[in-house]
């Protein structure tokens, strides 16, 4: 049952003209982090975009924790969307970009100034705010727009693809930020393509292909609900030749392959309940096992099958 | 802050973040030469007044009697007579002839311009062609402002501000940071169009102050004295009135049209066409033009523009006058229906920058 905490999208669908943004999208985000996955054209854009009223769908209705996306005045107050357009009005400095943004908030000038300089601050952008836009690095763009997205401190904060053109730095920083704001109660709602930073900050994932939903939920408990393909085990251990000789006995391991390093064994399995009772016993018989380790339930893998090799990157 | 007194907040800061970008535009300079053209050609005007001014100055000097001569030269006279008298009184002239026939002679006295006919040898004409009478420019003025200012520079210039508030943004991918914020989009709509009318009434009405102030420069300040005293003042208020009123008309139509139109030409074409046609329209759909309103309102009836030919003076009718403040109200209602009508496709406009 949908609360007016959610984000849900009630049988959604949106073409621009003949082409397929979205189609029959039903789904109830909680807050947290949400990773959007999916190659380019799956429509992650288009989803947010209509979250955000930027455009309207063709079909179904949408609801941002209780308020549709044509209700502006109400829904941008609780809402911060850093888009993917790399544009800003002419001349702005960085500073005046977010301080208008505030200004339209409807905040008096002064509490509009501070507001701005807390939320630079927290890209850590002080010191090049006062220079014109047009002269910053693609990170430092990125980071401006991040800050005019978190400055009124929404409940919901949308990012297209928000850690493009960041440094390292800058990229571990920016994930600790919506973190924080994940924390505080928020819905995070990040596209990325970068999927192993999608597994780092992630509560839940929406993969997408086609203009469809495949997927959603926590990634694992996405794994786990793919169940054609074997799961994927890596066990660190002292023993590797003669455990893969003992787990070959069961039927639900269809592969074990040593580690070049003889130091491991990659496990596939049709049964990942029944291989962790397994391990138990064979611990009992004298195998020390260091780790365990699930080495398919990253986004990569889920990508790779549910959607394919093609939208699977590294 | 909510309802209306947060709105005017939010308008406030659309108009203070948009003037200036709409003002100082690059892309806008084509705007200002347009309005400023009229205000070089007085201008230049002026200075060729002034020029002949400084000439008939120096013929009251160089021949006092001049004026006597003019007085002196009558109809019937012979070229001889004519030329002989002017080169013993020492008042410079000149003479040609046409289809030998016709032979004329040109001269200032100082004070009048004149330029007399012979036909067959005999004066039959005596034709006063002082060009810097006040009572001319001021119809001259009333020519250029109506048939050149409103119906072309004020309304191109409102195609090039009003159009670009939203679909300029549209190019330069930056209008979704205002459709992100807050806004009702029927505030976005009014706030640009009030930062829009802000730019285009400080250019076009400074223009039209500037040519006035450059009209009137190019006479004797007795004569400027005398107009200003009477009514002159009145006509200039009225002229920038005009202008403004110029300005809210059709600011509405082409800010609209930039909100439902992706090719400004289209419409500008259509309502130039409109709005040129006024003139030959019945009265009833004279009402349906802006440029109906405004010229109810200037203060000087232009004359009928020479280029028309003769037959189409015929179709060209006048409408009845109309009240002041009629006009004035059936600008601002036809803005105002324009506005209602753009708020309708405002509140549906989506950002799809690839298909703009």
């Amino acid at each position: 049952m949908a609360t007016n905490e959610e984000i849900v999208f009630d049988n959604v669908s949106r073409f621009y003209g003949e082409v397929l943004g979205v189609n029959r999208v039903n789904l109830s985000i909680p807050p947290g982090i949400t990773s959007l996955v999916g190659p380019n054209g799956s429509g992650k854009t288009t989803l947010m975009n209509l979250m955000t009223g930027l455009v309207r769908a063709t079909r179904g209705s949408i609801s941002v924790r209780g308020i549709r996306p044509d209700e502006s005045e109400k829904l941008f107050r609780i809402l911060g969307y850093c888009t993917q357009f790399d544009s800003f009005p002419r001349g702005y400095t960085g500073f005046q970009f977010v301080h208008a943004s505030l200004m339209l908030q409807g905040w008096d000038a002064k509490v509009a100034e501070a507001k701005a300089w807390q939320a630079i601050e927290k890209v850590n952008l002080v010191e090049p705010a006062k220079r014109k836009v047009a002269a910053y690095s693609k990170g430092m763009r990125q980071r401006i727009r991040l800050a005019q997205a978190i400055a009124h401190q929404p409940q919901v904060l949308i990012l297209d693809e928000p850690l493009n053109g960041l440094d390292p730095l800058v990229r571990s920083e920016t994930i600790a930020l919506f973190r924080e704001q994940a924390e505080r109660g928020a819905h995070v709602i990040v596209s990325s393509h970068v999927l192993h930073e999608v597994d780092m900050i992630s509560d839940q994932v929406i993969l997408l292909a086609n203009g469809y939903v495949v997927a959603e939920g926590a990634i694992r408990g996405v794994r786990e609900e793919i169940s054609d393909r074997p799961h994927q085990i890596v066990i660190r251990c002292d023993k590797p030749s003669e455990m893969a000789s003992k787990i070959f006995q069961f039927d639900h391991v269809v592969e074990a392959r040593i580690h070049p390093d003889f130091q491991g064994i990659l496990v596939k399995t049709t049964n990942s309940s029944q291989f962790h009772k397994l391990l138990n016993r064979l611990v009992m018989e004298g195998i020390n096992i260091e780790t365990i380790a699930p080495a398919d339930d990253g986004v990569n893998s889920l990508y790779e099958y549910l959607i394919g090799d093609e939208g699977a990157q590294k | 802050m909510t309802g209306f007194a947060l709105w005017q907040r939010q308008i406030l800061t659309i108009v203070s973040l948009e003037w200036k970008k709409t003002l100082f535009a690059k892309r806008g300079l084509w705007v200002y030469a347009l309005a400023f053209l009229p205000a070089l050609l007085f201008g230049i005007n002026a200075i060729r007044v002034q020029n002949q001014r400084d000439a008939q100055m120096e013929i009251q000097r160089a021949a006092p009697n001049a004026a006597a001569v003019t007085a002196a030269i009558q109809t019937g006279m012979s070229v001889d007579d004519v030329t002989r008298k002017l080169v013993d009184d020492k008042v410079p002239f000149t003479k040609f002839k046409r289809r030998k026939k016709f032979e004329f002679v040109r001269y200032s006295d100082g004070t009048n311009t004149w330029e007399l006919m012979f036909v067959e040898g005999k004066l039959t004409e005596k034709r006063n062609r002082d060009e810097a009478r006040l009572s001319d420019s001021i119809r001259a003025f009333a020519g250029a402002f109506q048939y050149f200012f409103l119906r072309l520079a004020v309304f191109f210039g409102c195609v090039g501000i009003f159009m670009n508030l939203f679909r300029g943004e549209m190019l330069d991918q930056s209008l979704h940071h205002y459709l992100l914020a807050p806004v009702k989009r029927e505030v976005l709509m009014v706030g640009k169009y009030l930062a829009g009318l802000v730019a285009t009434i400080a250019i076009f009405c400074t223009s039209a102050a500037l040519q006035f102030a450059l009209m009137l420069g190019a006479h004797s300040s007795r004569e400027v004295n005398e107009y200003l005293a009477g009514e002159g003042w009145a006509h200039l208020v009225s002229y920038l009135g005009v202008t403004a009123l110029g300005c809210v008309g059709y600011g509405s139509i082409f800010l609209a049209a930039g909100i439902i139109m992706k090719n400004p030409l289209i419409p500008a074409t259509g309502i130039l066409f409109w709005e040129g046609m006024n003139w030959f329209l019945p009265t009833m759909l004279k009402q349906l033009s802006i440029i109906y309103y405004l010229q109810a309102l200037c203060p000087v009836v232009a004359p009928l523009s020479g280029d028309i030919p003769e037959p189409l003076k015929l179709l060209a009718t006048t409408a009845a006058p109309i009240a002041a403040p009629i006009a004035v109200m059936g600008v601002f209602a036809a803005a105002g229906m324009v506005l209602t009508f753009a708020s309708i496709y405002v509140r549906k406009l989506e950002i799809n920058y690839g298909a703009d």
